[in-house]
């Protein structure tokens, strides 16, 4: 089974915007603990509503781990939300 | 035979039109939007389950893992002794809907004519497009929409694209070659395409219409596009399914028909065989709660509600008929509620559909005018309070914990809530 871990992390992320496959590309991001990650590549970046808010869903890696980082544009905050690096 | 011609002419009753339809399936296409989206699943046997658990059944199989065995449906505990190292991912229905999104705009690109058959197919009918469309050719516009699928949606991602001059033989050019495959069916090529198949290759040919066909000595695919019309008509098909099966596999178009909603319903595979009565009807309390507020999403009502259970002692069923239409969730569920008193015990699977659906008038009901406006009401802000919030910003105190074990499952096969 996918061992994801569920996370409700709040996170510092450099951020590109330019014209492209996702517009918006997360570079890096600042755990809370002070790691940093840097993003080799963003698999898929999905639009999710939590009622009329819209959170940006992006599934990114950086080669030994998955994550999922969500971007609220309401409250323009970033969250990591999942970190999966085993199956 | 008078046929439409649709532009073709009618060479010994075949459509020699050009081919103008084109099918477009994703490949594997839950497994492949999850490789996609998590690089390091690419080139691994990746399943989806709607459950994290042993016993779930398996909604789609990656390429890797069908290559070794694992098929849809296939429970993920017998997967799991064909392939150890097989990744299960539950599935993440926003993600395919995107996906889907992407998909379908990308074909509304070409024509207007786009008809999407399920989350992960659709047919584009180039007949009405325009001339400088028409004229680039079908072949290198599917390639295109290929390489667009790859650019806008990621590099994972593989479609099978089918050509042909009506929707079942583009259906049947888009399984030739999986995956990634190109395919066109004509007037010229169609008996060597169908000598390279057996008859439950072709869409609408399982095993009872297989046994049909071979009653009559038709073994395969040639044999049935070489019968006779009258034979399939009257002897086989015994209706007028034996003339659409001769038109369609000679090119004429005969499924070009809008579906309509007949029914709306959910299931759900109990997470425990223990659980209490009262737990149980919780949870079909839930899934008419779910099935009231699709129902209404598209403007309908329903006069019948059918419910369901499978349990140790086999299948059980019971239905009811209403003499007026409903549409609230507490409505359904009093019909649901009492015909489930009949279940059995030890039930592992419950489920329920609405049907006998129609359009949701306000109705003027002398007698009962004051009570169904009230409940109109209420349901009407309801409902609007969800639309806002989500979908379970309000529900029955009765269900208040029973969306953590019944999630939203993929909406396979219609594109209805999509």
């Amino acid at each position: 089974m996918d061992d994801s871990v569920q996370l409700n992390e709040q996170v510092d992320v450099v951020v590109l915007f330019r014209p492209g496959r996702t517009m918006c590309e997360p570079v890096k991001f600042r755990r809370k603990n002070g790691r940093e990650v840097t993003i080799t590549e963003i698999g898929l970046r999905h639009p999710r509503t939590n009622g009329v808010r819209m959170v940006h869903v992006f599934d990114v890696t950086d080669g030994g781990a998955d994550y999922r980082l969500e971007f609220d544009a309401e409250q323009l905050t970033w969250r990591l939300t999942r970190e999966a690096d085993k199956w | 035979m008078a046929a439409d011609t649709g532009g073709g002419q009618v060479v010994g009753e075949y459509n020699t039109a050009e081919p103008l339809v084109m099918h477009i399936d994703l490949n594997s296409c839950f497994a492949s939007i999850e490789q996609q989206s998590r690089p390091r699943l690419r080139g691994r046997p990746v399943v989806i389950v709607n459950r994290a658990t042993e016993h779930t059944g398996i909604v789609t199989a990656s390429y890797e893992a069908k290559a070794r065995g694992v098929t849809a449906l296939m429970k993920l505990r017998e997967a799991r002794k064909l392939v150890p190292d097989v990744v299960a991912i539950e599935s993440d229905p926003a993600k395919y809907r995107y996906v889907y999104r992407k998909l379908l705009a990308i074909m509304e690109d070409y024509s207007a004519h786009v008809t999407m058959k399920s989350i992960d197919e659709g047919v584009i009918d180039f007949k009405q497009a325009t001339e400088m469309i028409q004229r680039r050719g079908l072949v290198e516009i599917g390639h295109e929409i290929k390489q667009r699928l790859r650019d806008e949606v990621g590099v994972a991602m593989r479609c099978n694209v089918g050509i042909a001059p009506n929707r079942f033989l583009a259906k049947t050019a888009a399984s030739l070659h999986k995956p990634d495959g190109l395919d066109v069916i004509t007037h010229h090529n169609i008996r060597e395409v169908l000598a390279d198949l057996v008859l439950t290759d072709l869409t609408g040919i399982a095993s009872r219409n297989q046994a049909r066909l071979n009653a009559v000595g038709i073994d395969t695919p040639l044999d049935f596009l070489a019968a006779d019309e009258e034979v399939l008509r009257r002897i086989v098909f015994k209706s007028v399914d034996g003339t659409k099966w001769h038109r369609r596999l000679r090119g004429w178009e005969v499924d070009d028909v809008a579906s309509q909603v007949g029914r709306v319903g959910r299931q759900y595979v109990l997470e425990r065989f223990d659980l209490s009565r009262d737990d149980i009807l919780r949870r079909l309390h839930h899934l008419c709660e779910s099935v009231g507020w699709r129902m209404r999403k598209q403007g309908l009502a329903a006069r019948g509600v059918y419910v369901y259970a499978r349990a140790e002692s086999g299948y059980w069923h019971a239905s009811r008929m209403a003499s007026l239409p409903f549409f609230s969730n507490e409505a359904i569920y009093a019909l649901a509620r009492e015909l489930f008193r009949g279940a059995p015990e030890r039930v592992r699977e419950i489920g329920m559909h609405c049907y006998e659906l129609c359009d949701d008038v306000e109705t003027q009901l002398g007698l009962f005018a004051e009570e169904l406006a009230h409940e109109r009401a209420v349901v009407g802000a309801t409902d609007e309070i969800n639309t806002r919030f989500g979908e379970r910003t309000i529900v029955s105190a009765d269900t208040i914990d029973t969306g953590m074990y019944i999630s939203q499952k993929i909406p396979f096969g219609s594109t209805r809530y999509l």
